[in-house]
């Protein structure tokens, strides 16, 4: 997995590639908890150029979701292939955080 | 010495007239009661003793007079040696162990009495009279007794023919029972056309609890299963239906014969206050690859007769009988069948059938029998029964004579299956491994990626919970996942030696709840069990196995190909 973050308009936008599974969720905590601490509001994590993900990548979105709510802040996601689709659906996650289709649309009124 | 006579000792009844006679005596002889009723009891004791043993016991009782002293002579005989019981120091004055004349064994024991006076002729011919005469009880006991054995022979006739009749009708229905439990409809299986099998059991008229079964474990295996019940009737035909009900359950959702035979034992080692048992043999035979995997429970080895005649005994045993002890692991062997190829299950009723010169049957014969050429699994199976009968002539047949054969004919297509074999430690790094090798895998085979992305996923979900939670200690265990593809369906076996745990028990987790509200415990299977289409738990032997299986849309471009080439 290669995570990485830049810069739009105010809004973090946070790339991951390849899999967020049981091996890579614990680095990609650390990389939004880091963000959080440096005081982001918004965060918008892309997974245009994710493979799949497993529970334990689940896990790391409900914990940021839960401390961005309580902070104050705005936490979207964009770009699901199908099979993240479905495991968004399956798990109730597309009803409970906000999903958009890609970075364009969530990126209008953050 | 004068002999005052003799009592015999035949039953209970007389110990207490021997007490009584020679108290009355010793009172004749001297007026002191305590006297008396010392040797009146060191008589009785041994007395009793030897009549509860059994055999022919007297007494003869003396009087010894000499110097002026007189002595009462007590004599037990008996055919066997008399036991030296210390007491009887204690009571007489002087006792000579030991002894033997001819057939009789005898003790002698002597006890003054003083002051006795001399014993003349008519007083001696008094107290003979005493020993000797049956008084009114000892005569009213002889009857009694004697009428008593008479009622007990009567009663033991009438008993004998009662229970022979019960017997018989208790064999009867102990036979339906065992009958009834067995598929004797041939052919059994007229739609399947990669194997062939028959059976039969000719029972005895009396001893014999053989049964036999054969069914489809699922659609690409087939059991089949031999065995014999230790005892006969009823007891034993229910046992058999138990076991074979506990087979045939245990099979349907476990494929391994030693672990169905571990669970069986288990089962039935529990509750078996009869200490009743059965040998079994059980195989399990793979129709696609003719993969044959088999646990023998103490019964005879089977033989394989391979297309061209040879004939294999399948002579590994794998642990005792079943029922015998709790907690015993059977283990399994495996052997390739080829097509044509020929299993023989048989049970002792036809290698130890004997004939009028009592001579048995033996493997020997069998193997000859066997050797012979047969078309037909039901020309086997007739070809052997029948050697039998005639090797048994007008002797009668005195166990069930049971025969399965079961042929395997191939699938007669040549449907390929793909299958990827890995082995991993219990570190997590080792997911990631076995996902980019099945990615290589799914790449070679032209797996759809949204396929390959979710079996990601299930290895991803399903193995960091076995690593992470399967293994109470900290060693290093082998973890093994199968992953098989075929036309129409992708298969996945996972397989640990962890603590025993169904991973597809727990409660569905909740996704209706809002993000604060929400707990991320049990999603993961969750996950599976959606993304899935069969999932199933069993725990074989020692080991954790979960089988999973997508149903696949489009067959692989792969396979599709390589059916048309061939």
């Amino acid at each position: 997995m290669n995570i990485s973050t830049r810069d739009a308009g105010g809004v973090a936008v946070v790339d991951v590639e390849g899999n967020l599974d049981t091996n890579t969720a614990p680095e990609a905590q650390q990389h939004l908890d880091a963000l959080q601490d440096d005081g982001a509001q918004k965060i918008l994590v892309n997974f245009t150029d994710l493979d799949y993900i497993s529970s334990a990548g689940l896990r790391v979105l409900l914990a940021t979701a839960k401390r961005m709510g309580a902070a104050g802040g705005s936490f979207r996601i964009c770009g699901l292939n199908e099979t993240v689709d479905e495991v968004f659906e399956i798990s109730g996650f597309s009803m409970i955080l906000n999903v958009f289709g890609n970075e364009a649309e969530a990126l209008e009124g953050f | 010495m004068i002999e005052l006579g003799s009592v015999s000792l035949a039953h209970v009844g007389s110990v207490r007239q021997v007490r009584k006679k020679i108290r009355l005596l010793t009172m004749q002889l001297i007026d002191e009661p305590l006297l008396a009723t010392r040797i009146a009891t060191a008589v009785s004791e041994l007395s009793r003793h030897l009549v509860d043993r059994g055999g022919e016991p007297r007494i003869e009782v003396g009087l010894r007079q000499a110097e002026g002293r007189t002595e009462l002579e007590i004599c037990f005989t008996d055919l066997e040696p008399i036991p030296r019981l210390p007491f009887l120091d204690a009571f007489f004055d002087r006792v000579e162990y030991d002894r033997k004349e001819g057939q009789k064994h005898f003790i002698r024991a002597w006890c003054a009495i003083p002051r006795a006076g001399l014993v003349d002729a008519r007083a001696a011919s008094r107290l003979r009279h005493m020993v000797e005469q049956k008084s009114r009880d000892e005569l009213v006991t002889d009857l009694e007794i004697k009428n008593r054995e008479l009622v007990e022979s009567f009663e033991n006739l009438r008993r004998t023919t009662f229970a022979k009749e019960r017997m018989e009708s208790e064999l009867n229905i102990g036979r339906d029972i065992q009958m009834s439990m067995l598929p004797l409809e041939f052919p059994a299986f007229p739609d399947r056309t990669e194997f062939d099998v028959h059976a039969t059991l000719v029972p005895a008229r009396e001893v014999g609890g053989d049964f036999y079964d054969f069914f489809l474990v699922d659609e690409d295996r087939l059991c089949v299963c031999i065995g014999d019940v230790s005892g006969k009737g009823v007891p034993a035909a229910l046992f058999m239906a138990v076991t074979k009900t506990l087979i045939k359950s245990r099979a349907s959702n476990d494929s391994s014969p030693a672990s169905i035979l571990t669970h069986v034992n288990n089962e039935i080692s529990r509750q078996n206050e009869a200490s009743m048992f059965v040998t079994i043999f059980l195989g399990v035979l793979d129709l696609r690859s003719g993969s044959f995997t088999y646990t023998n429970a103490g019964h005879n080895p089977p033989y394989i007769k391979t297309r061209s005649g040879d004939l294999v005994r399948l002579d590994k045993r794998h642990g005792p009988v079943i029922g015998a002890l709790e907690d015993m692991v059977y283990g399994e062997d495996r052997v390739e069948l080829s097509v044509g190829d020929t299993l023989i299950l048989y049970t002792d009723g036809v290698t130890e059938a004997m004939n009028v010169e009592g001579e048995l049957y033996e493997e020997e014969r069998l193997v000859r029998s066997l050797s012979q050429e047969s078309d037909t699994v039901e020309a086997l199976v007739s070809s052997t029964v029948e050697e039998v009968w005639l090797f048994e002539g007008e002797a009668q047949q005195a166990d069930d004579v049971t025969v399965l054969v079961a042929r395997y004919l191939g699938t007669g297509t040549s449907e390929r299956i793909e299958t990827l074999t890995l082995s991993l430690a219990n570190r997590l790094e080792e997911i990631d491994r076995t996902n980019q090798e099945f990615n290589a895998f799914a790449e070679t085979h032209g797996l759809p990626t949204a396929l390959r992305r979710q079996i990601n996923l299930v290895l991803d979900e399903l193995l960091n919970n076995t690593i992470s939670y399967a293994f109470g200690d900290e060693g290093e265990h082998q973890i093994e996942v199968e992953i098989e593809l075929k036309a129409g369906r992708l298969v996945l076996t996972i397989q640990d030696d962890g603590i025993p745990f169904n991973p597809f028990v727990g409660p569905e987790p909740d996704t209706s709840l809002s993000v604060g509200e929400r707990e991320i415990g049990g999603l993961g299977i969750h996950l599976v069990r959606k993304v899935m289409d069969e999932v199933s738990y069993n725990r074989r032997t020692d080991r954790n196995v979960v089988i999973l299986v997508k149903h696949l849309q489009d067959p692989p471009t792969d396979i599709m190909e390589r059916t048309k080439e061939s």
